[in-house]
């Protein structure tokens, strides 16, 4: 397992997909971590609604662009898999290792350390975008630091898991682009709709089940509210969210090891 | 241009075969395969030997690439066992050391450098960087190690396979259509080194539609059509059954078929092509010869066709017939020379020369 688990690694190194992700990951958040905070208020609505620069809320603000990490990771995951069938490298791969159990763990795992390798990218970021907006005269670090501390961890976690989630999506659906349309249009079209109508199903859906995670500073804050936007309140605890996203990876990894990626290798 | 190089360099690092004290063997037994209503193998029977090339011959769409993926673990048989040193491929406790597979369609990430990609699956195999560039050296791409996949001519990506393959120094080699691509002296170069890897004792199967090319490289030969088995054995055995056709271009056309019809079925089915040429179906020059000069009959040219691997393959496939194109066309001109590069050479120069 050490030996694919370096091959995974080796791998997802090795191609311009992996770097790509990392690097719209970071111009993502610091690009709209600048644009929230910075941005002009375009009527006084929205400048009522909007915290005041350098509180609390308005770093919460800020630093929950970081979220943006955790679709790149789900994407991360579902390139690590459909990758291998798009280019064909699955046939060498296979020759290597042919019980495809294996391969399918090994790939969950990295796909989990992908998702770390985003977090990451997006979590030094946000870092630095705190430090530069603290340095550009808003707020102080300390108030910065204690609202990344909150938003950090949780975004973390999620990438991890949406890394794995990729990855189940990946191996169930094996079409590269079909499984990018999938997994971005669950979360960005199919489950505001379905949260909208049935909302005690929407809630345990990946998107929300990754708020409910990125939502543990609304939890560890006692703010009840969360972001300035959303009600959090709807959503299910953290560790249900972070429960309920690895059951999806892994049980979408093992409906797809079990069907897609038993199936014969032309 | 890419040079391969000297067998030399790979032998030094080489196991012995068969370290584990037993032979190496392919064998398949009753194997079968069907896609839906198609049936791709039927009921293949047969073992490969160590020591020697065996050619795995057929037309297109005979199934010898299902047979390849069968036997490594890539398709699963309807029925039947496709078995690798007594085992299924998926039961090899170490897969890479043991087979060293070429397949058509095996891809590679075109943005991963030649080097990372055979990285990645030494990775997994457990086998030491070192051997990667040692392989690559091999086989010719040592200069192009660092370039990325994506520009490289399908040539090369053929020699990437092959360096792929042979990274565990493997006791089993099993290569489909490994010429594909390649430039003449590459060709040479592989028929060279299959013949090397045989010879020390290891399991090398490979198929080919380049009939005369196969026939210049492999010792038995597994004969394939319509996915059954028509033809198995030492190539030299199987050719002695061929009959072959005699060819006299003489202006005295008509005498030579008399007395030729006149010496009997020895003589084979004598029948007139054009208005000067005799064509003697099912006999050998042998017989031909002797009649010409007893009846001192002038003949302006002489030529014989068959107990060659063409032949054989003709009748043991009927002809062959595969998309409407009898596929003794395809065969017909590439016998005449050593090799004759493949359509799909255009292109490949592009990549090696830069």
């Amino acid at each position: 397992m050490i030996r694919l688990l370096r091959a995974e690694v080796l791998k997802l190194r090795t191609i311009w997909s992996t770097w790509m992700i990392l690097i719209i990951t970071m111009v993502l958040t610091g690009g709209l971590g600048v644009v929230v905070g910075l941005a002009p208020h375009r009527h006084a609505v929205e400048a009522l609604l909007y915290p005041a620069r350098g509180t609390s809320r308005w770093f919460d603000l800020v630093l929950s662009t970081m979220t943006v990490s955790v679709d790149l990771a789900l994407v991360l995951g579902i390139i690590c898999v459909t990758g291998e069938y798009r280019h064909k490298t699955v046939t060498s791969m296979l020759l290597c290792e042919p019980k495809r159990g294996k391969m399918v763990v090994a790939k969950l795992l990295s796909s989990a350390g992908g998702g770390v390798a985003v977090g990451v990218a997006g979590g030094v970021t946000g870092l630095v975008l705190g430090f530069g907006l603290v340095a550009g005269g808003f707020g102080d670090s300390g108030r910065m630091l204690t609202e990344y501390r909150h938003v950090f961890p949780g975004v973390l976690a999620a990438c991890v898991l949406y890394g794995i989630y990729g990855l189940g999506l990946g191996a169930l659906l094996k079409n590269q682009v079909v499984a990018l349309v999938v997994g971005l249009g669950v979360i960005a079209v199919v489950e505001p709709i379905l949260d909208g109508v049935v909302p005690a199903v929407g809630r345990w859906l990946p998107g929300q089940a990754a708020e409910a995670l990125e939502s543990v500073a609304a939890s560890a804050n006692s703010r009840g509210g969360g972001g300035i936007f959303s009600n959090t309140t709807h959503l299910i605890t953290w560790w249900e969210g972070a429960l309920v996203l690895l059951a999806y990876g892994v049980v979408l990894a093992v409906a797809g090891t079990l069907t897609t990626l038993r199936a014969d290798v032309t | 241009m890419v040079e391969l190089t000297n067998l030399s360099a790979f032998a030094t690092g080489r196991r012995p075969a068969s370290a584990a004290g037993v032979a190496p063997r392919v064998e398949v037994r009753g194997l079968t395969k069907h896609f839906g209503s198609v049936v791709a193998v039927d009921d293949l029977t047969f073992s490969v030997e160590p020591g020697m090339v065996t050619g795995f011959l057929g037309p297109n769409g005979a199934g010898k690439t299902t047979t390849f993926r069968m036997l490594l673990g890539l398709v699963s048989p309807t029925s039947g066992r496709a078995l690798v040193n007594g085992v299924a491929y998926r039961d090899l406790p170490d897969p890479t050391r043991t087979v060293g597979a070429v397949l058509e369609a095996s891809g590679f990430h075109p943005a991963r450098t030649a080097r990372n990609h055979l990285r990645s699956v030494a990775a997994v195999a457990g086998i030491d960087f070192a051997r990667v560039d040692e392989v690559l050296e091999l086989v010719g791409l040592g200069a192009d190690a660092k370039r990325t996949v994506g520009g490289y001519s399908l040539g090369m990506r053929q020699r990437l396979e092959l360096a792929r393959a042979l990274l565990g120094d493997p006791e089993v080699l099993i290569l489909d259509e490994p010429a594909n691509g390649l430039d003449p002296q590459g060709i040479a170069w592989i028929r060279g080194f299959l013949r090397w890897f045989a010879s020390s004792g290891r399991v090398v199967f490979v198929s080919s539609h380049l009939l005369a090319e196969a026939a210049q490289t492999v010792d038995d030969v597994v004969i394939l059509a319509n996915g059954r088995l028509v033809g198995h054995g030492p190539l030299q055995q199987l050719l002695q059954g061929v009959t072959t056709t005699v060819r006299v271009r003489t202006p005295d056309a008509a005498r030579l078929m008399s007395v030729l019809q006149a010496r009997g079925p020895e003589a084979g089915r004598v029948r007139l092509e054009g208005r000067d040429t005799v064509v003697a179906d099912g006999t050998k020059p042998e017989v031909v010869g002797p009649v010409i000069a007893e009846n001192r009959i002038v003949v302006y040219e002489m030529t014989s066709t068959g107990e060659s691997l063409e032949q054989l393959f003709f009748q043991m496939t009927e002809g062959g017939q595969m998309g409407g194109h009898p596929i003794g066309q395809t065969f017909g001109s590439v016998g005449a020379e050593g090799y004759t590069p493949l359509p799909s050479q255009e292109g490949s120069n592009e990549g090696e020369s830069s």
